[in-house]
């Protein structure tokens, strides 16, 4: 298509001869041939005509009284303006040194007189193509190097060219700006003594692998100085301009992080404060839970209050008896005492539940916690009277999570299944589920046959504020979604086919640790 | 436990407060029966069981509202003492309004309990006796013969016999002769006595 086109487009073609019979020849010869003809009959015309329209062959006769032809082809090639178009001598003065010095004045060829014309439209074929393909390369370049100008100039990163030496040989606007300096006062300068001062005693700086040894670096958090001795928190990347193998020196593209890690340290701050937040509120939601719980709590206390008390009775009674019965008071002595510890172990679930705020992560043996969640519910499972079934399988194993948090979010579940259940007025029992996922992953389900949930439920279920309960504040699932996001896990539910719902949620299984004996791994 | 003997039924969940209850109970002597859930002393009723019922309000599966309105669907007569939580006063009160003798609430003091185990009793023998004497006056009311029924009802309005012979056309001789005979199979001498005896079970009497 190019050359086509190229062809086509009307290359200029500027013959020169003092000779008009000759001009008149060449001109019979050349025209009709799709190229613009200008005619010259000396040496000044010709460098005049060829200035204004830079034709792309010059047909040159040497011999002309006043400039010779010699004479006007160094001065077309002293011109830029004129120096590329292609001079193809014309003489009759077919010798050797003739025409070698018309080569070495920058003559492209050379016809010898008197010429056949199939030769001279061949030879200005050629050279008018070569020049036209030239020019369009040397556009095409001027373009490239401008588009490439304007991308370093436009890139907000600072872009820097060094030598094998460190020596800065290119630098964009933006590395003069974040530098507080004019990019060309960089130029000259070592990069290495320009950002980290005195070089001498150091032993590997940024950058000075890719120098040296060709190997590209990335780095964060590198500090850089600037010329007035101040420094800036920089991230770079360097790679290295390699011609073969040889490491020519390399190119490095850095920039100021200063403001980016003030917004990574407010945004820490931020999640700290959430964190901390989420840890209030979920203490603040277990305290609640607890006083939602409080009558049940109060009857599991009051049951081995109760008995102790009638024991207690019962061994007054003994002791005042006529004949005592040392092993019936001894019998009772230790019911009493097992009474007491179930009254104290009630108190110290209730404690540890609204210990604050959470421990932290543990490795947690899925089934005890979820045994002690479930004696918790019982709490209202006894009101509800619906009973809470625990199904582990087997290979459950251990994960690492916040105990208390997991176990706040296990009795959220439970104790909304509960609800669900007795709203229903049904007494199929609540099933606790905990199995393995994947390898990194253990699910635990929470099952009732209960009401089940609105249809639109799927949207805003685990959203603040949304709740399906007359005296829901609609903080539960929302929070509890928070902290199961917090343990690296997932919560959700599903609609079984069989009505009721299932609510899920999964935790990161704990890392084994190398130290386990291995009398356990054979066993 | 044999019918007649005058027991304490518990009626409790929780393994240590029956258990406890049982020994305490059986301390002072009284007979005790337990159970360990509202379903176990249902199946075990019957109608000649005395005494009383020690019932906890809170239990899973049939809690013990529950088991009173089964009692009570079986004309049971048994007094129940509920046993109830903390917070538990307004089940307290409607199991009151059900017909329940007391509650006590958890945990008591043994006195209270026994005090209120005793009243239970006491109540109980008191409808037994009653249900007993009941029960004899129908049976004496049912030997009568429909024309001594007749001029035991009228006997009874306070009608003099001259006015039940004219009435029912038959000689003053002949309402003498069952009227005494009327006395006799109702083993009183006193017509005030007749009337209390009849008015005690006029409810089933018209209920028949």
């Amino acid at each position: 298509m190019t050359d086509i086109v190229s062809e086509r487009d009307d290359a200029t073609i500027l013959l020169v001869d003092d000779n008009a019979q000759n001009l008149k020849v060449l001109y019979e010869t050349l025209k009709d041939r799709g190229y613009r003809l200008l005619i010259a009959n000396e040496g000044e015309k010709a460098l005049a005509l060829a200035e204004r329209h830079q034709p792309e062959v010059i047909l040159l006769d040497i011999m002309m009284p006043g400039m010779d032809g010699y004479e006007v082809c160094q001065r077309l090639k002293g011109n830029p303006d004129t120096a590329d178009g292609a001079v193809v001598f014309l003489s009759a003065l077919d010798d050797v040194d003739a025409k070698v010095k018309g080569f070495s004045l920058g003559g492209a060829d050379y016809i010898s007189k008197p010429f056949q014309a199939q030769e001279v439209i061949a030879r200005v074929a050629t050279h008018a193509r070569v020049i036209q393909l030239e020019r369009q390369l040397q556009e095409r370049n001027r373009q490239l190097e401008s588009d490439q100008a304007r991308i370093l100039n436009a890139i907000s990163e600072g872009i820097y060219g060094l030598t094998r030496d460190g020596e800065i040989i290119f630098a964009n606007p933006a590395a003069g700006a974040m530098l507080g300096v004019e990019p060309q006062e960089l130029v000259g300068r070592n990069f290495f003594e320009l950002h980290f001062g005195d070089v001498a005693d150091a032993g590997s700086l940024p950058v000075m692998g890719t120098c040296r040894e060709g190997v590209a670096e990335h780095q964060r958090g590198i500090t850089l100085q600037r010329p007035d001795g101040d420094t800036f928190p920089a991230e770079y990347r360097s790679s290295p301009k390699l011609e073969e193998d040889d490491v020519l020196g390399a190119v490095v593209v850095f920039r100021d992080i200063s403001a980016e890690l003030e917004n990574e340290r407010a945004l820490d701050e931020a999640r700290e404060t959430v964190d901390a937040q989420r840890d209030q509120l979920a203490h603040a939601s277990r305290l609640s839970t607890m006083g939602e719980m409080a009558a049940g709590f109060a009857h599991e206390v009051n049951q081995p209050l109760t008995a102790i008390s009638n024991y207690v009775r019962v061994s007054a009674r003994i002791l005042a008896a006529d004949d005592l019965n040392r092993d019936l008071a001894q019998q009772t002595l230790q019911k009493i005492e097992a009474q007491a510890h179930r009254a104290s172990e009630v108190i110290r679930r209730i404690r540890s539940f609204v210990k604050k705020p959470a421990t932290g992560k543990e490795v947690i043996n899925v089934a005890s916690l979820l045994e002690e969640t479930r004696q918790f519910a019982e709490v209202d499972a006894r009101t509800n009277q619906v009973a809470v079934e625990l199904d582990i399988d087997d290979d459950v194993p251990d994960v690492l999570a916040d105990p208390i948090q997991v176990q706040q979010v296990a009795l959220n579940l439970i104790r909304n299944a509960l609800e669900a259940t007795r709203s229903a007025r049904s007494t199929d029992p609540v099933h606790v589920r905990a199995s393995m996922i994947d390898a990194s992953h253990v699910r635990i389900e929470v099952l009732d046959r209960g009401v089940g949930l609105p249809e639109d439920a799927e949207d805003k279920l685990f959203h603040p504020f949304f709740t399906t309960k007359q005296e829901g504040m609609g903080i539960g699932l929302a929070l509890c979604r928070s902290l199961i996001q917090s343990q690296g896990g997932e919560i959700g539910f599903e609609r079984p086919d069989e009505g009721g719902a299932r609510f899920y949620f999964t935790l990161p299984v704990a890392p084994v640790t190398a130290e386990q004996p291995v009398e356990e791994a054979s066993e | 436990m044999s019918e007649n003997t005058e027991t304490v039924f518990v009626v409790e969940d929780d393994e240590a407060v029956r258990d406890s209850l049982e020994l305490l109970l059986k301390s002072s002597d009284k007979a005790v029966e337990t159970f360990a859930t509202a379903n176990a002393f249902l199946s075990s009723y019957n109608e000649d069981m005395a005494g009383c019922i020690v019932l906890d309000i809170r239990m899973p599966g049939m809690d013990g509202m529950e088991l009173q309105r089964h009692l009570n669907e079986k004309n049971s007569i048994l007094p129940i003492i509920f046993v109830t939580g903390h917070g538990d006063v307004p089940m307290a009160v409607d199991a009151m309004k059900q017909g329940a003798v007391d509650f006590i609430q958890k945990p008591y003091r043994e006195e209270d309990l026994l005090k209120k185990i005793e009243q239970a009793l006491e109540q109980d023998r008191e409808q037994r006796k009653t249900l007993g004497q009941k029960q004899e006056i129908m049976r004496r009311i049912n030997m009568l013969t429909p024309r001594e029924t007749e001029i035991m009802d009228r006997m009874i309005a306070g009608q003099a016999n001259k006015v039940i012979a004219i009435e029912l056309d038959i000689s003053q001789r002949t309402v003498e002769i069952h009227r005494s005979r009327v006395m006799h199979k109702m083993g009183t001498h006193s017509l005030a006595h007749l009337v209390r005896m009849v008015m005690s079970v006029k409810d089933r009497i018209d209920a028949s």
